[in-house]
């Protein structure tokens, strides 16, 4: 995943030391959750929206423990109109379209990256040998901010 | 601490007692086996309704959905009713999004989950 710039805004990190980045996650996912909803809270999203980016990191950060055999970690980064969570780990995922199509709702499999594409305003996802990395964007909007 | 705790009543009613599940904390991929486990032990016993309580859930992700979509379609096969009362908002956003909510009736109390 190439970095994405946004002209003019230079990335932050709002991190305190007891929650250095990136942040390691074996099974503690409720842990990955809380840092999240605090981080997208501070970044300025609203409660729903922040609610929406919770589920969705959390789906990828499932996939971890489903299938990764490795530990994940997360790391977040904030524009000022764009909050960027990032997650990796050793699992590959061979699906190109993974998560593109919509489960049928009786499916007892495939929501968690479907539901990662509704929720989110842009989701970049590359898998190869070395591992995956999955960066979903949420935008800040402006009436959020109260600008 | 267990992130997810659950509860099985009986509820004995003259008209119609049903099997009350409470859920409480929050229900991921790291405990949907237990969950798995706690609704497969009450489907087996084949109950006419089966309630789910999810009001102090706080977090449902999509293995735990599925587990509860599982139950559901057991349910149905035996000719019995699951039901989910009172999900808190993250709750009933996932349950909306994934259109499970147009496969089990949800209801806002177990009262009214259990009134039909």
């Amino acid at each position: 995943v190439s970095g994405r710039q946004v002209p003019g805004h230079a990335a932050t990190r709002l991190t305190s030391p007891a929650e250095a980045m990136p942040f390691t996650y074996t099974s503690n996912l409720s842990e990955v959750r809380a840092r999240v909803r605090r981080y997208a809270m501070l970044a300025g999203l609203t409660n729903a929206r922040a609610d929406d980016l919770v589920i969705a990191v959390s789906e990828v950060a499932a996939n971890t423990v489903r299938h990764a055999r490795s530990p994940g970690t997360l790391d977040m980064w904030h524009y000022e109109n764009e909050i960027v969570c990032e997650i990796r780990d050793l699992g590959v995922i061979t699906d190109s379209l993974a998560g593109q199509r919509r489960p049928t709702a009786d499916a007892l499999a495939g929501h968690g990256l479907w539901l990662v594409y509704q929720l989110c305003d842009l989701v970049e996802l590359l898998s190869g040998q070395e591992g995956t990395t999955v960066r979903i964007h949420m935008s800040i909007r402006v009436t959020e901010t109260g600008g | 601490v267990d992130l997810l705790s659950a509860s099985v009543t009986l509820v004995e009613s003259a008209s119609d007692p049903y099997t009350l599940v409470e859920l409480a904390g929050e229900a991921d991929v790291t405990n949907s086996d237990a969950l798995r486990e706690v609704l497969d032990a009450e489907v087996a016993k084949q109950p006419r309704t089966l309630v789910i309580d999810l009001g102090e859930l706080r977090f449902m992700d999509s293995s735990a959905l599925h587990v509860i979509l599982r139950a559901n379609r057991t349910m149905d096969r035996h000719g019995g009713v699951l039901a989910l009362a009172r999900p808190g908002e993250t709750v009933a956003r996932m349950l909306r999004l994934t259109a499970a909510d147009q496969l089990i009736p949800v209801y806002p109390s177990v009262a009214e989950a259990t009134a039909g």
